[in-house]
């Protein structure tokens, strides 16, 4: 029994074993595991590996590049992987995918980017309104102010409008609150300036205390007991102007609220929309 | 008889494998579960000649003996309230610095200030940085409630 055991285990390790004749580096099996990398969304290894074998004059692995280096953010890495000749089948998608790249660079200052020297290829009735899109979107991330609505509208197709137009309008009417209000609002009654900008709990907190050491100044100094009624006093007072100075910074705080909102929420719209490029299914 | 012999063997290849070794013996763990408190590493000492640092040490010291230390380390907040107050000084002056510390502690005192939209530190305090509350726009940062701050 135990001979019979140890003979198994001999020929099974003999049959199994690791062998020269598999050649884990031939181009085949490095497009096999790079593909397999590339489909469970580990674009860096997918990149490093679709690159030992870019040398072969294949647009689909060309692509595949582009899109991993775009994936993990290096985007101008991806557009100088950009070698397509116009009779590809990926070449509008290429195009489309370099263009998204450039915008992806600088979302903010994409609609400076506007000179024809930056693309490798001419750009066509489908690439240009494909940049035409991204610049009106660049528009709504930038601090550009007073762009009218049709020229961020017209690129896009009746369906779209509706959510870019909402965009649009809260970009040019957001609801900030203003620092000045906020300050005077705590100047009069102390604590009415957070409560303005929505801090409803720290605008309480700030009225009570106030009252609370101006109550104690008047009646120590009713009383006659006018070192502590000072001490009161300067605590009253420090409490009193640090809360009209952070009813300000509340204010400014809630815009860059907006701002984060607004972009994160036309950040996300645009990846639920791939930034309008279709779905490619390399892993299906 | 040979499938005894079998678990003989192995018995005495896993005894041999999973014994106690003399470089390490098995031995009572000494865990604490103490919290660490920084307040009791605080350093005292003016070891400045700078008349500005004197003065602003000895704010920091004053809010520590008086306040910090008999509070003990309750400040929900990060950076705690005497931290922000030194790092209001350094991001701005020492009036503006004020300003932003009796906000600040009026902030702390509100007991609702968990509905509020601040993030969070790993360790479970709120993140609330000074360079928010500079009054210069360039330098808030704003991250949502939801946002875990790497301290």
């Amino acid at each position: 029994m135990i001979k019979i055991i140890f003979n198994l285990i001999l020929i099974a390790s003999t049959i199994f074993s690791q062998t020269d004749s598999f050649n884990f580096q031939s181009p085949h099996n490095i497009k096999l595991f790079a593909d397999y990398l590339f489909c469970e969304g580990d674009y860096l290894r997918a990149a490093e590996e679709y690159e030992k074998i870019s040398t072969i004059s294949d647009d689909t692995i060309n692509f595949k590049i582009m899109i991993s280096y775009s994936e993990i953010g290096l985007y101008q890495q991806s557009n100088l992987k950009y070698k397509f000749q116009p009779n590809s089948l990926l070449t509008n998608d290429a195009r489309r995918l370099f263009i998204k790249n450039l915008f992806l660079d600088s979302p903010d200052s994409y609609y400076e980017k506007t000179g024809s020297e930056l693309f490798p290829f001419q750009l066509d009735s489908l690439s240009l309104n494909y940049r035409n899109k991204l610049i009106s979107i660049s528009f709504l991330f930038s601090s550009v102010e007073n762009i009218p609505a049709e020229e961020i509208l017209y690129p896009f197709e009746l369906q779209e409008r509706k959510i870019i137009l909402s965009f649009y309008d809260q970009k040019k009417d957001p609801s900030y609150k203003s620092p000045l209000l906020a300050g005077v609002f705590s100047t009069i009654v102390p604590g009415t300036g957070k409560m303005y900008v929505g801090e409803w709990g720290d605008g309480i907190t700030a009225f009570l205390i106030t009252s609370l050491f101006a109550f104690l100044a008047y009646d120590n100094f009713k009383a006659h007991h006018n070192t502590r009624a000072w001490i009161f006093s300067g605590l009253g007072a420090f409490f009193y102007g640090g809360n009209i100075y952070g009813s300000v910074a509340a204010a400014q705080i809630f815009k860059a609220r907006i701002d984060f909102e607004f972009n994160d929420g036309l950040k996300l719209y645009l990846e639920q929309q791939n930034y309008f490029l279709p779905e490619y299914d390399f892993c299906k | 008889m040979q499938s005894k012999l079998i678990l003989l063997f192995l018995f005495l290849i896993s005894s041999s494998a999973f014994s106690q070794l003399d470089q390490f013996k098995w031995k009572e763990a000494f865990i604490s579960y103490e919290k660490p408190s920084e307040f009791r590493d605080r350093e005292y000492s003016f070891d400045s000649e700078n008349p500005f640092d004197f003065i602003k040490k000895s704010f920091a010291n004053a809010y520590w003996f008086f306040i910090s230390d008999v509070d003990g380390d309750n400040c929900p907040f990060r950076p705690s309230c005497s931290s922000f107050f030194m790092q209001s000084i350094n991001e701005t002056d020492i009036f503006q610095a004020s300003m932003m510390f009796f906000d600040r502690f009026t902030r702390d005192m509100n007991f609702t200030k968990a509905l509020s939209n601040y993030p969070k530190v790993k360790s479970g305090y709120y993140y609330d940085p000074p360079q928010n509350y500079t009054l210069n726009r360039s330098k808030i940062r704003y991250l949502p409630s939801t946002y875990v701050v790497d301290e």
